[in-house]
């Protein structure tokens, strides 16, 4: 077995791996390394084709592609070494990384410290139950991008979407223009749960039907997808068995939301947060276990990958800080709760002394609304489910915050005065 | 006889999603509301006199790790006009090494608009 001592190991090299290890070695770091399972660098970004990347950190309208090769250019110059097709079997809490690829064999590295970025993995159709046979053609949505953007295979011919997450959306309209015809986005909730731009950019655009209220109750077919039966559903989400129909098809991609692929953070039993099924993180994106920080989607989902970035950078300050032993742990710890109308918010912990960007993502819409944090208030035009909250507290603001071991974040409705 | 008109535009500038009410007297805009902000209105108005959108695809390449290479237009084409630029593009192929801003098709359908990688794709020999 090869055994290596590096200063800090970055797992994988998405947007947020990327973002972390560059920071890193501009931060001085000598021995930075990117762990990556595939056979290239950029992670989910080379098979987004689509614009709408970048326009918040390099305020310019980019692809995916485009987005994250700035940032595999930038590894390369700073010559920031990289092992692809390389899995990350486990990591160690005194942070030892076992790994394996088919040039070194098996590989025991100890880092200072580990920048967890293995983004999040696609719900399939086991974590819904439907009912039906399993025939070939039932696909999640970004297996689907992969087929067609990177692997050139056309996944289908009459396609039904079930769910409207931001990936579906755009798959529907990569259907629609590679020849396909989609008969239905069906949707649970009452609204969809992409962003209000890629509904009418991939949907209307196309006359491709949004049936919200509805589900996919049952998949038909013996060796290849030939239906599936859909139903509006109550307010409990349960069908309305008169109201089912059939839809003829050949394929059902699901885009049913994403989950923290946490696995290996679980080796080192770094403690997770139920709502964001990610680390808990304090200001610096430290997790519970000192010396080991995380990022990006393995953290909480996000909806855009410049927060993505952002938030790759400051884990990888953070873990150069920690190598440098620059890194003091926090001297006061607040834990943030999630309260009415807050799904999760991130970082959890805060010492309230450092100015630091909250990211909440809420349950339902709600318009002119208070965002409240413990005694702080910030007004909000609207919130929405799939559009992340984000909330900037200064130095200033934070000094005005009641210092609670615990404060809650929720979400009011403005009073009228 | 005046022709007045009263549709609804979701400006997708921002995500706060404005719903407009837009009213059209004679074919043209005579008022727009339920908007937050100039920029909304901006949208919605060339919405309706001249949507456009942006464009991307991919194009089959040969000699390369991958068959397709993904493409965009240089500026956004009207919104129409979407579908017939894919099919211009379905029979190109490009040859394997390719940098991204490589043009592979210019003036596409006469619109003004290049066609460009989106990526860098080397030549390597195909895998077994």
């Amino acid at each position: 077995m090869v055994k290596k001592k590096i200063d800090i190991a970055v797992i994988g090299g998405g947007a947020a791996g990327l973002a972390a290890a560059i920071k890193a070695k501009e931060k001085g770091i000598e021995n930075v390394v990117i762990l990556e399972r595939n056979e290239e660098l950029g992670g989910i970004l080379p098979q987004c084709i689509h614009t709408g990347f970048g326009l918040r950190y390099f305020k310019e309208n980019l692809t995916g592609p485009e987005y994250i090769f700035r940032f595999i250019k930038k590894v390369e110059d700073l010559q920031i070494e990289s092992k692809l097709d390389t899995m990350v079997l486990e990591i160690t809490s005194d942070k030892k990384i076992i790994a394996v690829n088919s040039v070194d064999g098996l590989l025991e590295l100890q880092a200072k410290a580990i920048v967890l970025a293995m983004g999040c993995r696609e719900r399939t159709r086991g974590a819904l139950g439907i009912a039906g046979t399993r025939p070939a053609g039932i696909l999640t949505a970004g297996t689907a991008q992969r087929l067609m953007d990177i692997e050139g295979y056309m996944p289908g011919a009459k396609v039904v979407i079930l769910g409207s997450g931001d990936v579906g959306l755009i798959m529907a309209r990569r259907f629609v223009m590679e020849g396909a015809k989609v008969e239905a986005v069906v949707e649970i909730l009452p609204y969809a749960s992409g962003l209000s731009r890629n509904v009418v950019q991939c949907l209307e655009d196309f006359n491709i039907p949004l049936l919200l209220e509805h589900t996919v109750t049952s998949i038909h077919g013996a060796d290849r997808v030939e239906a599936v039966t859909v139903a509006k559903v109550d307010a409990n989400w349960k069908p309305i068995q008169e109201t089912e129909r059939t839809i003829e098809c050949d394929t059902l991609i699901l885009s049913v939301g994403l989950i923290p692929e946490n696995e290996l953070s679980q080796t080192a039993s770094i403690v997770l947060d139920p709502a964001t099924r990610g680390p808990i993180v304090n200001e610096h994106m430290e997790t519970s276990v000192q010396g080991i920080f995380g990022c990006g989607n393995v953290v909480h989902v996000y909806d855009l990958v410049d927060h993505v970035t952002e938030a790759g950078e400051l884990a990888g300050e953070s873990a150069a800080s920690y190598v440098l032993n620059e890194l003091p742990p926090l001297r006061k710890k607040i834990t943030l709760k999630a309260g009415d109308n807050v799904k999760s918010v991130v970082p959890q912990i805060i010492s309230g002394e450092e100015p630091v960007t909250l990211h909440l993502r809420v349950k339902r819409p709600m318009g002119n609304v208070k965002v409240k944090i413990g005694n702080l208030s910030r007004p909000k035009r609207v919130v929405r489910p799939p559009e992340m909250v984000v909330i900037n507290l200064t130095k200033k603001a934070l000094e005005e915050l009641e210092k609670k071991d615990e404060s809650k974040v929720s979400i009011e409705e403005e009073t009228e005065l | 006889m005046k022709k007045k008109e009263v549709r609804v535009i979701t400006c997708i500038i921002c995500p706060v999603g404005c719903k407009a009410r837009v009213t059209i007297e004679n074919g043209k805009i005579t008022k727009i509301e339920d908007l937050e902000c100039p920029r909304g209105e901006e949208y919605v108005t060339r919405e309706l006199e001249a949507p456009v959108r942006d464009f991307f695809t991919t194009v089959r390449i040969e000699g390369a790790m991958t068959p397709v290479l993904p493409v965009r237009a240089t500026q956004p084409v009207p919104k129409d006009k979407i579908l017939g630029c894919v099919s211009e593009l379905a029979d190109i192929t490009v040859d394997a090494p390719v940098k991204a801003g490589d043009v592979i098709a210019k003036n596409l359908l006469g619109l003004g608009v290049d066609i460009v990688a989106t990526r860098d794709l080397d030549h390597v020999k195909r895998r077994v």
